[in-house]
């Protein structure tokens, strides 16, 4: 069963058509997913949810190009990630993508400053000043760009991450779980942030969670289970998200 | 407990190879020192068995040079139970090149061939002179050297320098005898060698022969002043003799095992510092389930002993393979040593080599263990490995700068406040050496960070991203990156020091050659009582192609009173001596001058005086005008050329220097040198430009050897490098990850990597380079007066290359294993 997105008023950033992903072999052999068949729009923050097991951060994985699928296509943009190799791949990473971890999103040798640069440096791209001073004002880190990572708390880190992940405008950020680790009040003010960048600078967000209140910050969320996309649902609240999660478990 | 560390040995076995194999090269070089060492050994006695075991008694003379009677002999043969005995003939009999002049540096020694159940010398080719008076053997490596074959007529000087011809016959061997080996034998029959070397008496008398008291009989009539040994006493007395120099060989090459061993204890304390960090979950984890201190103390403890035991054993099989290899290619080189004896593992070797492997492996294993226990067991449910951070403490600070000042302070006294020279100087700076590198090892880990920061700079710049990452990365674990590359510093230190040193010291030669000994040829005699005949220097003087010609004469007399003896001489033509105090502008009758070693044995000073019993002059005083820096033309006291004769009688020269005049071609120069001398086969004529080249291509050789030999020292210090950084690279599997998700291609992270490498590498290199510049410094100023300083800027540039680039080298794998790595599967650990 697929379900098509019937709201296509934006272009597409992300498209994923057919989408298997298989681990191992023989008996062995684990189907992490089973032909999925999804679009993110954007300019939208988009979720991911489902219970464990169910394929979620394979998907993100695939379709930010940190993994190759079974088989199946992925567009990011014009462009499909299937047949590329690995340096094709890191540079549409660096060029299109930016990234949002659980844990360990931050290299401890560099300040706060150079962290948030890094992928654009990397890249050796100019630094848009406006637009750093925007980034670094929406996540408020102005007075903290000389600290080191152990230097900061969990939701700084994050936040610098948040930031870093803006800084190159990429066409879509992926974030994996990126409020797993923080307390409620942190979490609540970096899925803000999240959600300003969305309205405010247009950014494509895809978000895997398994918190139906991050994912209620969101303006779509798709439910996987066992490797399919088994429902969506727009504009959540987090009563209706776990509604929906409960529906799938029953 | 004991299962868990086994389970943990096996689970890391590939992480504790790398660590095995600097003990295993250490402990294998030292192994393959005493397998060469022993096997030689055992050879040289075995065949000084095999020469030995024909005779049944021998007497020598109680001292070496002396000689016994020759009617010893008839004496010997008359005994009961002496079947046969035959007296050896040796002496100086120097053999004429093709060029018609003696050869070689010292003058060939004749030796009586006898033939019978006494004959103990080994015809290799040919037969031996047998009975011929007009035959004589060679040895082979003067055969060799002199384009000579069987059938060829040679030309050997006899004891009154007349010229005699004979026909060579065959090649002998020189066997044990040093002293044959070194100046070329010559062989003769029994009476040629009489009449050739005109020897008066016998080297060692031979006895065939048994029964009881024989020995006691011979003693006997040999009376005081010869000692009578038995076969056997005489083959261990031969094979000591020429065991001496494999003594100090074993030193050497022990020394150089050494200082591997002491790299490769840096490089596994290194190693389980990282894997103890590495590991605390897990220690914290044995703590949370009832391990107590000792035993996780025990457990690393453990693991390093089966380490230890591991790759001792595998180094006593290098070290076997090692040796036998060294043994094949000397073999193959004809080298002059017995390559051929069965090579044997000694039990000698075995434990020591097992012992000391095991002794380093767990003494160095020891801290790391104790900080193991330090592990909370709290630690078992924190989610993420702290990074060890470093804070400068004052203790360190302190001990360093305690053991600087000392270490510094004995260097500079050592260097510029002792007398130089001598050895005390000498061990004064290495001791400083010592201490100052004691305390760089300390201050490590306060360095590395600015040194990284400084020699990253370049690199930072050119690489880019990855460069910045990288030296960031270097000097991010203080402690660690000190260790790795104080490694690498004692290898390279080392190096450089020799370097300077030699350089240095050719510098200082070929200096002082010139400006004292500005000479293009020596005219002297191969025999130190030989003599120059006056006429050459007269037909020298006479010929238009030379510029100078200086005499120099000498002679022994007697110090009035305390009967010590010293040579006194004169020279005559334009030299110029290098004085110390006083002057020799004008050295009138009644004064002298004296070379400094002179000096300080008689305690003479410029206006003192020294009574001289001369054999012309009867007893003289002499006043000091002038201490002389004593070089080796000159002898120790120096007077005018008049009262010479005076003193001593109109003498022939001892030796001459010539200059060529400017604008003649060296080679007309040569030739009317050697016109000159052609009369004269004892009197050789070497040019500077020849000294100048045997004395560089000595210094080369040395140089090679030594560096050779700290190579292995430099290679398991790289050894180290890849092991810190292969364990670095699985500390940072997720940081490399998040930067490969970031964008950092394959290729980048790989690069980032050998950067890190090639600046830790550096780091190492340049701080050797500053410390052996300074001791090398230190070292020369201490050995040689007056020495010059020389910093061979190509070498150390080498040196200083070659260590980034081994760093780059030792990168490799693991930035391979690095860049391979699955982005997803990698941030998933941890």
């Amino acid at each position: 069963m697929t379900l098509t997105d019937t709201r296509r008023q934006a272009p597409e950033a992300v498209v994923a058509r057919a989408l298997t992903k298989v681990y191992g072999q023989g008996d062995a052999q684990v189907h992490a997913l089973r032909g999925v068949d999804v679009a993110f729009a954007t300019g939208a923050f988009t979720a991911i949810m489902g219970p464990s097991g169910s394929g979620k951060s394979t998907l993100m994985h695939c379709l930010a190009g940190l993994d190759t699928a079974t088989s199946g296509t992925v567009h990011i943009g014009d462009v499909e990630l299937t047949g590329l190799n690995d340096k094709q791949l890191t540079l549409l990473r660096r060029e299109r993508i930016g990234f949002i971890f659980q844990a360990f999103n931050l290299l401890p040798t560099l300040t706060a400053e150079q962290n948030i640069r890094l992928p654009l440096e990397i890249a050796a791209r100019q630094p848009d000043r406006l637009l750093f001073d925007r980034v670094i004002e929406t996540v408020g880190l102005r007075d903290r760009l000389a600290h080191k990572p152990t230097e900061l708390s969990g939701g700084q880190q994050q936040r610098v991450a948040v930031a870093r992940a803006l800084i190159s405008k990429p066409q879509v950020i992926f974030a994996d779980e990126p409020t797993g680790n923080l307390d409620s009040r942190s979490g609540a003010e970096v899925l803000s942030f999240l959600r300003t960048s969305v309205r405010e600078l247009g950014q494509t967000i895809v978000m895997v969670t398994h918190d139906p209140v991050a994912a209620a910050y969101a303006d779509r969320v798709v439910f996987l289970r066992d490797g399919e996309l088994v429902s969506e649902i727009s504009a959540p609240s987090p009563q209706s998200v776990l509604d929906t999660l409960m529906k799938l478990e029953a | 407990m004991l299962r868990t560390t086994l389970a943990g040995l096996r689970a890391h076995k590939l992480r504790l190879l790398l660590t095995s194999l600097a003990i295993t090269l250490g402990v294998g070089f030292i192994a393959g020192t005493f397998v060469l060492t022993d096997t030689v050994k055992a050879g040289l006695s075995q065949q000084a068995t095999a020469e030995a075991d024909k005779v049944g008694l021998a007497v020598l003379p109680e001292d070496h040079e002396g000689a016994l009677p020759e009617r010893l002999l008839d004496q010997v043969r008359g005994l009961s139970g002496v079947l046969e005995a035959q007296g050896l003939i040796r002496g100086s009999a120097p053999l004429l090149g093709k060029d018609g002049k003696v050869v070689g540096n010292a003058p060939t020694t004749a030796v009586s061939i006898v033939t019978g159940r006494l004959g103990r010398t080994t015809i290799l080719s040919g037969t031996g002179p047998g009975s011929d008076d007009q035959a004589a053997v060679l040895d082979k490596n003067t055969t060799k050297a002199q384009g000579l074959k069987l059938g060829d007529t040679i030309t050997v000087l006899d004891s009154r320098h007349r010229e005699q011809r004979f026909r060579l016959v065959g090649v002998m061997d020189t066997g044990l005898d040093q002293t044959l080996a070194y100046t070329g034998a010559v062989g003769f029959t029994p009476a040629t060698a009489q009449r050739m070397t005109g020897a008066k008496g016998f080297a060692e008398i031979d006895i065939a022969g048994d029964g009881a008291g024989l020995k006691q009989a011979v003693a006997a009539a040999a009376g005081a002043g010869a000692v009578v040994k038995t076969g056997a006493e005489l083959a261990k007395g031969l094979a000591a003799e020429a065991g001496i120099q494999m003594e100090s060989l074993t030193t050497g090459l022990l020394l150089f095992g050494l200082v591997a061993m002491l790299v490769a204890a840096l490089v596994i304390y290194n190693t389980f510092n990282i894997l103890v960090a590495q590991r605390a979950r897990e220690m914290a984890l044995l703590r949370c389930i009832g391990a107590t201190r000792g035993q996780v103390f025990g457990s690393i403890v453990l693991e390093s002993t089966a380490v230890g035991l591991l790759s001792s054993a595998l180094g006593l099989l290098a070290g076997y393979g090692l040796g036998a290899a060294t043994l094949a290619v000397l073999g193959a080189l004809d080298a002059p040593l017995p390559t051929n004896a069965a090579i044997a593992l000694t039990p000698v070797m075995v434990l020591s080599g097992l012992g000391l492997g095991l002794l380093v492996t767990v003494g160095a294993a020891l801290l790391p263990a104790r900080a193991a226990t330090r592990v909370a067991p709290i630690a078992a449910l924190g989610m993420q490995v702290e990074e060890q951070t470093f804070r400068t403490g004052v203790v360190r600070v302190v001990l360093a700068a305690l053991f600087l000042i000392a270490g510094l302070g004995a260097a500079g006294y050592g260097a510029l406040g002792m007398e130089p020279g001598q050895m005390v100087p000498l061990f004064v700076v290495m001791g400083g050496g010592a201490l100052t590198f004691l305390g760089v090892l300390i201050l490590g880990p306060v360095l590395v960070k600015p040194l990284s920061a400084l020699i990253g700079w370049i690199p930072a710049r050119l690489f880019g991203v990855p460069g910045r990452l990288a030296v960031d990365n270097s000097g991010r674990n203080p402690r660690r990156a000190a260790t790795t590359t104080v490694a690498l510093t004692i290898g390279v230190t080392l190096m450089t020091l020799i370097s300077v040193v030699t350089a240095s010291t050719r510098e200082t030669m070929t200096t002082k050659l010139d400006n004292q000994f500005p000479i293009d040829y020596l005219v002297a005699p191969q025999e130190r009582d030989a003599a120059v005949p006056r006429p050459v220097a007269d037909a020298l003087r006479r010929s238009p192609e030379l510029a100078s010609v200086v005499q120099i004469r000498a002679a022994k007399a007697k110090i009035s009173g305390s009967g010590d003896s010293v040579r006194v001489g004169t020279f005559n033509g334009p030299f110029k001596p290098e004085v110390r105090s006083g002057s020799l502008d004008r050295l009138e009758p009644g004064q002298v001058a004296v070379a400094v070693p002179a000096a300080n044995q008689f305690g003479l000073r410029v206006g003192g005086t020294v009574a001289v019993r001369t054999p012309k002059g009867g007893t003289v005083t002499l006043r000091v005008v002038a201490v002389l820096s004593g070089d080796a033309s000159l002898p120790m006291f120096t007077v005018a050329e008049q009262p010479f004769e005076e003193y001593f009688g109109r003498l022939p020269d001892t030796r001459l220097m010539v200059n060529i005049k400017d604008g003649v071609p060296p080679a007309q120069a040569r030739k009317v040198v050697d016109a000159a001398t052609a009369a004269y086969p004892m009197v050789q004529v070497t040019s500077a430009t020849e000294v100048r080249g045997q004395f560089d291509d000595t210094l080369d050789m040395l140089l090679m050897i030594i560096t050779g030999l700290l190579g292995l020292a430099i290679l398991i210090s790289l050894l180290g490098i890849a092991n810190t950084l292969s364990l670095s690279v699985h500390e940072r599997t997720r940081e490399s990850a998040l930067l490969r998700a970031l964008g950092l291609t394959r290729s980048q992270l790989r690069r980032m990597l050998s950067v890190e490498a090639l600046v830790l590498g550096l780091i190492g290199a340049v701080v050797g380079v500053v410390l052996g510049g300074v001791f090398g410094w230190a070292a020369m100023r201490a050995m040689i007066d007056g020495a010059w300083f020389v910093v061979p800027v190509g070498q150390i540039t080498l040196f200083v290359v070659l260590s980034g680039l081994a760093g780059v080298l030792a990168a490799v794998l693991p930035a391979r294993r690095a860049a391979r790595a699955s982005i997803v599967g990698s941030l998933a650990t941890g």
